[in-house]
């Protein structure tokens, strides 16, 4: 039983809230799921939990079968990428030295790196001389292209994106939607993918899993998720959606 | 970033060239910060050269503590001093009765007493003579039917218990409106007329220069001042008999003559002391009178040891303090609480307090420079890092990188322009409060504006004010170097 993410009934507070509440999840490898509900309904915390960002208060994280602590935590890591919504980019370091970061502490050699870059900016389609630029130089979809290239560096085995194009203007996020499923299938990662956005879940995954208040509601395809709502929520949340994307889905 | 290595250089080669400065077997003699002292300090300077000896003058120290204080640690081997200010500043809990006994008491503390120079310079009270002819004011008592005096002393005179304190007792004086103010702006206080009375030295030049009255001691109250030189019993007898010559060479009209010639012909006090043993001595003493470049460069040198020192330091303490205060929130606490109180002491009273531990010099104006410096570092270390944007922390540490390689290569650059603005922040600082470490022998910018205004000198006031002005300016203008160079965000 091997599987690239699973959270065993996990629970996470904040101060004054509960983030994520007794959930369980698995994620299998190669698999891409898509995380979708409202805001604070734990999706992003999931995540963090996920690479340790923050720490379940109950239960376990586990990531490629092993389970998340304090000494496996630096080994672990290597093995994820992360991508934020802002892209999380270092402004001091030029968008190369940002990508070579964590290769480079590990000690690399110089061909290793070379080889990796190019390979990867193929791979993202980053034109070679934007690496050299400065983040605050990049346009924002250069950003993002970016940090999935440093996500990507060590090759890991599972794939954390957070919003990854929730910033970005509908033309220049249209043509990243069309890379990353490409490259998610292409690459056969373990992605979760956090997104608000049911139209982008349904497009790059048949696992969608509806969260709300911190505990899953649904887990299913979109078909399933309008076809058989598990309760009143997931019927209103599709039909929002719906609303707001009506054109778009039934062009 | 900026490369720590050559800053480090950089602090190395400033220790190198201050250390030069440091004396080794020389004879140090001190002076307080009155014409007469420095006059007096330069005489015994000039005679122990005279005898074959290396000696230097550290002039205009501060007051009667900060010079005991520094010849008891040894850092000063000698200085002049009045009998009456031993019997009650230094030993007021004794009740010394007479000179001879005075001197028994010294001589158990291993300090030798010259001879009497020859003059006594007693306190007295001094008001322009046609407002005292205006209310008819010749003796000190009869300021008890004036209640509405405004009186301005001396800062040592406020406290000392042959000072204002005991005048006040004695006499009775009801005055309310009594300030402390430097010995030299208070001449200046009288003739413009915003100060009724003030104390004098009998023998200031400025008593017949400004015209002033000085007032009957009718209730006996002042003690005998004998100027006399102190040494410490270390210093070689030669050196001892040869400061003996100038018992009783100097009676008062020689002296105030002596004073005149300082503090109102701006004449040189190394060359005042040079004739003086020329003709009353005989002892051809050379009276080495630098020239103002040279003058100002090497109190550009001390000044800039002072500050890049102090500064290097707090860098090396304040950065690192900087970190664990941000990441250990209960040592952060506590290490800002002493940093804040620190900032609050008054610099010179930090300065005098340092001096029983650290003498007289660099030692002392380094320790309180650097003192001061902490807080502004440290407070922008801690705020540059808790500035950082969360989503980039979290990327950071996402990437697996230890906590000291986060730190080094994410976290510390991106606070650097942070850092760095609490570095210039105390550099600038650190120029403007270095100039107090004249005042205890440090040298610096301090010492011309210190000599300046004892003198009423605007021109040597500004040979000091002028270069600590521009050196901030410099200093303002090559951390704005570093930062655009190495620091600004890309």
């Amino acid at each position: 039983m091997s599987c690239a993410i699973a959270f065993e009934h996990v629970t996470h507070r904040y101060q004054h809230a509960v983030a994520v509440n007794d959930v369980s999840l698995r994620v299998e490898p190669g698999e891409t799921v898509a995380l979708i509900g409202p805001s604070g309904s734990g999706k992003s915390t999931l995540l963090k939990l996920a690479i340790g960002l923050v720490w379940p208060q109950q239960g376990r994280v586990f990531v490629t079968d092993r389970a998340l602590a304090a000494d496996n935590l630096l080994e672990i890591r290597h093995r994820i990428g992360y991508v934020i919504q802002s892209g999380g980019l270092f402004p001091h370091l030029s968008a190369l030295d940002n990508v070579t970061l964590a290769a480079r502490y590990l000690r690399r050699d110089r061909q290793w790196l070379d080889d990796r870059i190019a390979e990867l900016a193929e791979l993202v389609q980053l034109p070679r001389d934007a690496l050299d630029r400065f983040p605050n130089d990049l346009s924002g979809g250069q950003r993002q292209r970016v940090s999935l290239m440093r996500a990507l560096m060590l090759d890991p085995a599972v794939l954390l994106l957070d919003e990854p194009l929730g910033a970005l203007d509908p033309m220049v996020r249209h043509g990243l939607q069309e890379d990353l499923r490409r490259l998610f299938q292409s690459l056969n990662k373990s992605v979760l993918l956090v997104t608000h956005d049911m139209a982008e879940a349904a497009f790059f995954s048949q696992n969608i899993v509806l969260m709300r208040e911190g505990k899953i509601v649904q887990r299913g395809s979109y078909r399933d998720l309008i076809d058989a709502p598990a309760e009143q929520f997931v019927s209103d949340f599709v039909k929002a959606q719906r609303g707001l994307h009506a054109e778009a889905l039934d062009a | 970033m900026p490369d720590l290595r050559s800053l480090c250089i950089l602090l190395m080669l400033v220790a190198q060239s201050f250390s030069s400065v440091a004396l080794a077997a020389t004879t140090v003699i001190g002076s307080k910060a009155f014409t007469e002292s420095v006059i007096l300090g330069e005489i015994a300077t000039q005679l122990t050269k005279e005898a074959g000896f290396d000696a230097e003058h550290r002039r205009q120290l501060g007051g009667t503590r900060v010079l005991w204080s520094a010849l008891v640690r040894g850092d000063i081997q000698c200085y002049p001093e009045y009998t009456g200010t031993l019997r009650t500043e230094i030993f007021s809990n004794r009740n010394i009765s007479s000179d001879a006994e005075l001197r028994g008491v010294l001589a158990r503390q291993s300090i030798w007493t010259s001879e009497s120079l020859g003059f006594n310079n007693t306190y007295v009270l001094g008001m322009r003579r046609d407002r005292a002819a205006e209310l008819g004011i010749t003796r000190m008592s009869q300021l008890a039917e004036h209640p509405a005096l405004r009186f301005g002393f001396s800062n040592e005179f406020m406290e000392r218990a042959d000072g204002w304190p005991g005048i006040r007792a004695r006499y009775r004086l009801p005055q309310q409106d009594v300030r402390g103010l430097s010995h030299d702006l208070a001449y200046r206080g009288i003739e413009s007329r915003s100060l009724d009375v003030t104390d004098l030295y009998s023998t200031d030049a400025e008593i017949v220069h400004y015209d002033l009255t000085t007032l009957i001691d009718d209730g006996r109250f002042f003690p005998v001042y004998d100027a006399i030189m102190l040494c410490r019993d270390d210093v070689p007898d030669a050196i001892r008999s040869s400061l003996n010559r100038l018992g009783g060479q100097i009676d008062e009209t020689t002296m105030r003559k002596m004073n005149a010639r300082a503090a109102l012909d701006r004449e040189p006090e190394a060359q005042i002391a040079a004739s003086f043993l020329r003709d009353r001595l005989h002892v051809s003493a050379e009276a080495k009178v630098q020239s103002r470049i040279a003058r100002i460069w090497q109190r550009t040198r001390e000044h800039l040891a002072m500050v890049g020192i102090s500064l290097g330091l707090a860098v090396l303490v304040a950065v690192p303090l900087g970190i664990v205060a941000f990441y250990r929130r209960g040592v952060g606490r506590v290490v800002f609480a002493i940093a804040d109180t620190l900032q609050t002491l008054p610099a010179l009273a930090l300065l005098v307090f340092l001096i029983p531990w650290l003498g007289i010099g660099y030692a002392p104006a380094i320790v309180a420079l650097f003192l001061y410096s902490v807080l502004p570092i440290l407070r922008n270390t801690h705020t540059g890092l808790a500035d950082i944007p969360r989503d980039l922390r979290e990327s950071a540490e996402a990437l697996g990188l230890p906590r000291i390689a986060m730190l080094r290569y994410i976290e510390l650059p991106l606070a650097a322009r942070s850092m760095l603005a609490g570095v210039r922040t105390a550099a600038v600082i650190n120029v403007g409060t270095a100039t107090l470490g004249a005042l205890i022998g440090a040298g610096g910018y301090g010492q011309p504006i210190l000599t300046g205004i004892r003198l009423d000198d605007t021109k040597l006031i500004l040979e000091g004010a002028v270069p600590a002005a521009l050196l901030a300016l410099l200093v303002q203008w090559v951390f704005g170097w570093i930062e655009r160079r190495w620091v600004t965000a890309k």
